[in-house]
């Protein structure tokens, strides 16, 4: 393999608009975005909740989420693909080798990791936040959005964490969609099959297009936090 | 004579086997301020927090204007007539201006009466400079004010100040003592947990000894300076006696 003309090979793919290319792109951010859009607001309130409220289970609760954090996403694939297949319980929703799979396992990915981080952050406030938000007046919801914009920049390495593992997930992906192209063919999953065909020069053209989004995620995250990080 | 404006019926805060409130009696009269004396660890700041509802007890009985309140289940409309500030406030982490408002804003104010009410809060506070400081930059002092500014807008008939003037340089010390003795003057009651001279001998200033969980010894203010308030230091006798609250003078020690 010749290294030079394989990185050139893919940057051409990458700048001369390559559709195929693109496409697989494009199902990566819808799919992955989609499923942070539908996941955070749930999953920070859940993360809010386990942090505030005083309720029984909320320990198991902690210690379950803990534990889905550390599932490998080739698992969750696994039941998910159980449960949509035409015998499982959700069979008849015909939802297998489909986008919104996709979407429903990246979520399932992404939740425990938004709670986990929203979680940590929401305890590590300081505790005289909700009790001026409270002796101003302020409604319980109210409290819990000025205390969540507190801790704002912990729930945004929140989002960018679990959106960052949504993004590279490849088990799940792969399990559930099927890996159709132009259907439900993202990044990681080409970059296995292209590699395993040979096809270096697309593979290495999605890697740096990954690396890039990481790239940006993690810049994105450093800039918003700039100065306001500091105490 | 006016019906007094909260009265604290019973008290019973424990941490563990060690009682640290068990007071009963403890009258709060319109018009007036109190300062709450005693030693570190004497209960002062817990006693304001069960006050504020921040706090649970074991026992909280208290009646607010003739009414009835359980403050281990702290009613909401008491929110609304009650602020707490803190010895080291909390400042949001946005403007001097969305701090002030912030209380406002919870209650629907709107805009434009809240903008008047908040750069009226500003003047008072005098923190008109601060404006355009990031919060987190603002020294002890500044915090303070704009923390009694904030708990000012809100016009509460209580105010819960705690410790307002500890670990504050000479400056900023003297302007929190004068908003304390502004808010005194004109709005609500104050009841201030503090050692403060300065803020123990303002005219018209109550004092209040908490020892062994319990208020011990209450203080006469002195003669007020303003012909209004001639005549408060026979009117307040009248007071200590009435709430069974054994009255003699104590040194300000």
């Amino acid at each position: 393999m010749d290294w030079l003309s394989t990185t050139r090979q893919a940057f051409w793919l990458l700048f001369s608009g390559d559709p195929d290319l693109w496409a697989i792109i494009f199902v990566s951010l819808k799919v992955s975005l989609l499923a942070m859009l539908i996941a955070s607001p749930v999953a920070i309130g859940i993360g809010y909740l386990l942090a505030t409220a005083s309720f029984r289970g909320r320990k198991l609760l902690i210690q379950l989420n803990q534990g889905l954090l550390a599932s490998p996403t080739v698992v969750v694939g696994l039941v998910l693909y159980l449960l949509l297949s035409r015998q499982g319980i959700f069979g008849s929703l015909h939802l297998l080798f489909t986008r919104k799979a996709m979407v429903l396992g990246q979520i399932i990915i992404a939740v425990p990791v938004l709670v986990a981080f929203t979680l940590a952050a929401v305890q590590g406030a300081d505790p005289r936040v909700q009790e001026t938000t409270l002796s101003l007046g302020a409604s319980r919801l109210r409290t819990a959005l000025t205390t969540l914009a507190e801790v704002r920049f912990g729930v945004m390495a929140a989002v960018f964490t679990a959106f960052g593992r949504v993004v590279s997930e490849i088990g799940c992906s792969l399990m559930v969609g099927g890996n159709i192209a132009g259907f439900t063919r993202n990044i990681p999953t080409a970059i296995a099959l292209e590699t395993s065909k040979g096809e270096f020069a697309e593979g290495v053209a999605l890697g740096f297009m990954l690396l890039a989004l990481a790239l940006v995620v993690n810049f994105s995250l450093a800039f918003l936090q700039g100065e306001g990080g500091l105490r | 004579m006016n019906e007094p404006l909260l009265v604290i019926e019973a008290v019973t805060k424990r941490f563990g086997a060690r009682t640290v409130l068990d007071l009963a009696g403890l009258v709060l009269h319109a018009g007036r301020s109190y300062a709450l004396t005693g030693d570190n660890g004497a209960g002062k700041t817990t006693l304001l927090r069960v006050m504020a509802g921040l706090e649970s007890a074991e026992l909280a009985r208290a009646r607010y204007r003739g009414r009835d309140v359980d403050l281990c289940a702290y009613p909401e409309w008491l929110r609304r007539e009650v602020i707490y500030v803190h010895q080291h406030p909390y400042l949001f982490r946005t403007s001097v201006k969305d701090n002030i408002g912030y209380g406002l804003r919870v209650r629907g104010t709107p805009r434009r009466e809240r903008e008047r009410l908040v750069h009226e809060a500003v003047r008072w506070a005098r923190v008109e400079h601060l404006l355009d400081s990031p919060v987190h930059r603002l020294s002890a002092g500044e915090k303070q004010r704009v923390a009694l500014a904030r708990a000012r807008v809100l016009k509460p008939r209580l105010f819960l100040l705690d410790e307002p003037t500890a670990n504050l340089d000479t400056e900023s010390r003297q302007q929190t003592v004068a908003l304390i003795r502004d808010l005194c003057d004109s709005d609500g009651i104050a009841l201030i947990a503090c050692h403060d001279q300065e803020i123990i001998q303002l005219p018209g200033i109550c004092r209040l000894h908490l020892q062994g969980g319990q208020i011990e010894r209450r203080w006469s203010p002195l003669p007020a300076r303003g012909p209004t308030d001639a005549g408060s230091a026979g009117e307040n006798v009248r007071h200590g006696l009435a709430d069974g609250l054994p009255l003699q003078p104590v040194a300000n020690d």
